[in-house]
């Protein structure tokens, strides 16, 4: 299944990078080569005689909108600064203005890191305060895109795994002390009745019962941090029980399916950053919700396991190797 | 309810310091070397983190070139008609595409529906119910069957997934219900 599903991803992004290009082609959504007329107005003072003179640019909204074939169109005036370069005039927006598109992924093609729209200016003239603004050609946006997003998410990935150590480290340290100490043992025989029947391969009395507990109690009051290494700490000790040490088992499926539905009484700390105070009132909705999801993770993940395919391909003792 | 509220307020917040004080001195209680046990524990950090490294590259990089290519925006339009038939909000679909994927990426949408439609609409409500009642999914699949070199997923991913949708349709209407 994630075979097909990861594959899929990829195949599709390269699928729609080309189609999204090729329309951009097609219909020349740049406009490449082909330069805009904007009005240039000096600042008090400026009369374009020094290297650099700061300007207004003015754009005309009914121009911009049939010149690139949108609805949007940008603000009439923008501050921008003209260069005297030895290729000629070089005109620059001011960084970070809202630009709409098709503007904008201009500037993200050709002006990446200083975030200026910048291009040619040709037909000048200083009377009239007039010229054009030529960019340079931008083609194949989705192919630039999908390949630097694949860099940069690998990146982030190791980022993300890398930034775990500190905690994974903070409560297998604490774990440990708690197996060594017993805590782990009577945790399993008090909540062994409730969650046998859900996780019914787990022998009598095994510490794997233990951190499933932990993990989902830490899930529930929305300890995302302490969550994420105790449910890990319950894989490590439901490999345990793995004959097949590359296959999930039964129990490992309906211990991430309770950990996808996210059972929680206390919303994540994000959300409540996000929104405020205004979080109070959706408290009971998540419940309710969350409480849905759960019924539905534990009944899907049982009933699928026992479709034909799933059952063939759970983890047999003596099928290693 | 409040009573309810204030009850998992304070074990929410007194939960951790508990626990991670708790643990140790229940151990030195029961005369266990606990600064040794630790230690020794802890050591697993690392490696366990270093081994999820592989999985989690595959997983987010495969979302990453999804995202960019565009082809959520066609997946939105494709399924706009179907929502609009069983009376979903289209607004609050490239939630649902999303929320399994990414969650950093979901949390962006949750920004930025409030900052169009403001904290009080009942679309914000729908999305951060949303958001606040699943998981990321794929991250959680990476994360943690990662961490024990499990390679073949079995019904994971469908279970998961099923979860999550069945959450995301209930989360509109239970939404309507108590707000709408």
């Amino acid at each position: 299944m994630l075979n097909y599903i990861w594959a899929g991803l990829i195949v599709l992004s390269l699928v729609f990078g080309i189609a999204y290009d090729t329309r951009d082609l097609t219909n020349d959504t740049y406009r490449n080569g082909s330069p805009f007329e904007v009005g240039i107005v000096p600042n008090e003072g400026g009369d374009f005689s020094d290297r650099r003179t700061d300007v207004s640019v003015l754009v005309r909204a009914e121009e911009y909108r049939s010149f690139y074939n949108v609805s949007e169109a940008p603000d009439s005036s923008f501050a921008g600064v003209v260069i005297r370069t030895e290729q000629g005039l070089q005109l620059r927006f001011a960084q970070d203005v809202a630009v709409p598109e098709p503007w904008n992924t201009l500037r993200q093609e050709t002006s990446s890191r200083d975030n200026d729209l910048r291009g040619r200016l040709v037909n000048f003239d200083a009377s009239l305060e007039r010229g054009a603004v030529e960019f340079a050609p931008v083609r194949f946006v989705k192919m630039h895109a999908i390949a630097s997003a694949a860099l940069s998410m690998a990146e982030l990935a190791v980022e993300l795994a890398l930034s775990l150590i500190g905690v994974l480290a903070l409560w297998m340290g604490l774990l440990q002390i708690a197996e060594k100490s017993g805590i782990i043992n009577s945790l399993v025989r008090w909540t062994q009745p409730m969650l046998r029947p859900l996780f019914p391969d787990i022998p009598k009395g095994h510490p794997a019962m233990g951190m499933i507990v932990l993990n989902l109690t830490a899930n529930m009051l929305g300890l995302g941090n302490a969550a994420t290494p105790l449910g890990i700490k319950a894989m490590e000790e439901l490999q345990t029980l793995n004959p097949e040490e590359e296959t999930a088992t039964d129990s490992m499926v309906m211990l991430l399916a309770m950990n996808t539905a996210s059972v929680q009484l206390v919303p994540p700390v994000l959300l409540v950053a996000l929104m405020g105070l205004q979080i109070n009132q959706l408290i009971f909705a998540i419940i309710i919700v969350t409480t849905i999801s759960l019924v539905v993770a534990i009944a899907s993940a049982k009933l699928l396991g026992r479709m034909k395919r799933f059952r063939q391909s759970a983890p047999r003792a003596g099928m290693e190797g | 309810m409040d009573t309810l509220k204030t009850i998992i307020e304070i074990a929410s917040a007194f939960v951790l310091p508990l626990l991670i004080v708790g643990f140790p001195l229940y151990g030195l209680f029961k005369k266990v070397p606990v600064y040794e046990e630790f230690v020794e524990g802890a050591k697993g950090g690392f490696k366990t983190a270093v081994t999820i490294i592989p999985y989690l590259v595959a997983i987010l990089f495969a979302i990453g070139m999804f995202r960019a290519s565009g082809a959520m925006d066609f997946l939105v339009e494709g399924l706009r008609p179907l929502f609009t038939w069983v009376n979903i909000p289209p607004e609050v679909l490239p939630m649902m595409i999303l929320r399994p994927l990414t969650g950093s990426g979901s949390a962006a949408i949750v920004l930025d529906m409030i900052q169009q439609f403001g904290e009080d609409s009942i679309l914000v409500k729908m999305v951060a119910t949303m958001f606040g009642s699943t998981e990321t999914t794929f991250y959680v699949i990476a994360v943690y069957f990662g961490a024990v070199n499990v390679k073949k997923t079995r019904h994971a991913v469908p279970a998961g997934l099923l979860a999550d949708i069945v959450a995301m349709i209930a989360a509109v209407y239970v939404v309507r219900w108590l707000f709408g």
